[in-house]
């Protein structure tokens, strides 16, 4: 009847020591020639050649490790229990889970409709991230909120 | 929904953090339901029911607009 995908509170600390720095690198956007390296892929699409399945391709592997640690951060900034977290609070991560996914959708509906080429890119780069960033946000903002009403007992 | 809690919470005389520790769920929670912002769970109505030693339907009452 506990089952619910979370991870313990700690591992929210520990998230947010990997995100910060890692969002902060990835800004910076600087590639070490140290960090070329020959990769396997599992599907290529060479500029002005041909498309095939499985092969090597020379790549700087830096911002495939930044991705890959901001992308687990942030889901245990996200889904790590709150220190008090109860039914209330579980009921608040969902309507805030729901809210996320529909205020995603929507800015990539607009900009669907309103954003193009090379700049669309860029949307669908953020999007891969936003739909927990936007959680986060909304999910701390009511928790938020919450405690700052309960405060005063009458 | 309406619910009994601070009356029941006045005549124990405790207060909103003492029921929250007995209940095991955050102050915040027992605010909420005070406030009829929050329905709690059969469990943690069963909880209640228990700490303050009385029937449930004592606590909790329908209203007319929850059969709507």
């Amino acid at each position: 009847m506990k089952l619910n995908y979370l991870f313990p509170n700690k591992y929210k600390k520990v998230g947010w020591l990997i995100l910060i720095p890692s969002v902060i690198t990835l800004i910076l956007e600087f590639e070490p020639n140290s960090l070329d390296f020959n990769v396997p892929a599992i599907f290529i699409d060479e500029l002005f050649g041909d498309k095939h399945f499985f092969g090597i391709v020379k790549n700087n592997i830096l911002n495939e490790i930044l991705g890959a640690l901001i992308l687990l951060s942030s889901l245990l900034v996200a889904f790590s229990k709150e220190e008090s977290e109860d039914e209330y609070i579980s009921k608040i991560r969902l309507e805030s889970l729901v809210w996320a996914v529909y205020f995603n959708y929507a800015v990539l509906l607009i900009s669907f409709l309103f954003i193009f080429d090379i700049a669309f890119l860029w949307v669908m780069i953020f999007n891969m991230f936003t739909v927990l960033l936007f959680f986060m946000i909304r999910f701390n903002w009511q928790i938020s909120k919450l405690k700052k009403s309960a405060r005063y007992e009458e | 929904m309406k619910n009994s809690i601070k009356v029941e919470r006045a005549k124990k005389n405790i207060t909103q953090a003492d029921l929250a520790k007995l209940a095991k769920v955050s102050r915040q929670t027992i605010n909420a339901m005070e406030l009829g912002k929050y329905v709690p769970s059969t469990v943690l109505s069963l909880r209640l029911s228990q700490i303050f030693e009385v029937e449930i339907s004592q606590i909790f009452t329908l209203e007319e607009s929850d059969w709507s």
